[in-house]
């Protein structure tokens, strides 16, 4: 997330994570890649 | 998140693919594709409230292709403006336009055409008079300087391969202390540079 905060963003967080390819066609290509669903915060500073 | 895209990887084609892909997605969403679909995907995997979605048109949900949720991150208040980047046919969309009511706006931009046009379809259906979908990609909003107060993202960011402009876009629009809810894909460790020029693994 570190992208984000060189963006200017704050307060970056990972607040969940979701196994979205459990079940498919893709579930393996996903585990050999460790692709996980994300839901994640970001604030725009006030300075910017 | 993988920042960096293959300087040799043809972003058209990679656009043009990804739009077959939810074309598809949009006109035949009980069709084959490599991850699930419609509202009891959302609900069961990703913690959507069923009820939410069933007051939503059958004809948006069935096409909700999602990877997390970007309305379990934080509150969407009456009266804000949301931004859905890669809306879709509108689930996420109209949720939020459902949250900022009457007083608020609920704007959605994708760039394909079949999805746009199921979105203003169940904008319609479902009442909503406070949603405007619109014709772009992350990289080129069409939106003013500083003009929304959350942008919400489903799945999209990742097909982006030019991520650094798509997030300089998202922080130009969005107004000072205004929220991103990203919901998308992340990986325990950089993928190698042959991976990331393979397409198909873009696009499933």
């Amino acid at each position: 997330m570190s992208f984000l905060r060189d963006l200017g963003f704050e307060d970056v967080h990972v607040s969940a994570h979701f196994d979205c390819f459990h079940g498919t066609k893709k579930e393996s290509t996903a585990r050999k890649y460790g692709v996980r669903g994300a839901n994640v915060f970001a604030r725009k500073s006030n300075r910017l | 998140m993988a920042i960096a895209c293959p300087v040799d990887l043809d972003t058209q084609v990679l656009r043009s693919e990804v739009s077959k892909v939810y074309s598809r997605v949009a006109n035949d969403p009980n069709g084959d594709f490599h991850f699930h679909r419609g509202p009891a995907y959302a609900a069961q995997f990703l913690g959507y409230d069923p009820v939410e979605l069933a007051a939503l048109p059958p004809e948006c949900t069935a096409s909700f292709a999602g990877i997390a949720n970007p309305h379990a991150i934080a509150p969407i208040l009456p009266g804000e403006t949301v931004l859905d980047i890669g809306c879709g046919a509108g689930t996420d969309l109209l949720l939020a336009a459902r949250k900022v009511g009457p007083g608020g706006r609920a704007i959605g931009v994708d760039m394909t055409e079949a999805m746009r046009d199921r979105a203003r379809v169940s904008a319609a259906a479902a009442g909503l008079t406070n949603v405007e979908v619109h014709r772009a990609d992350a990289t080129a909003l069409p939106l003013p300087d500083v003009s929304v107060d959350v942008v919400i993202s489903n799945g999209v960011l990742n097909l982006v391969p030019e991520k650094e402009k798509a997030f300089i876009e998202i922080r130009r629009v969005l107004r000072p202390s205004g929220r991103l809810h990203l919901a998308d894909i992340v990986l325990d460790a950089e993928l190698g540079e042959d991976v990331r020029r393979n397409i198909d693994l873009w696009t499933g």
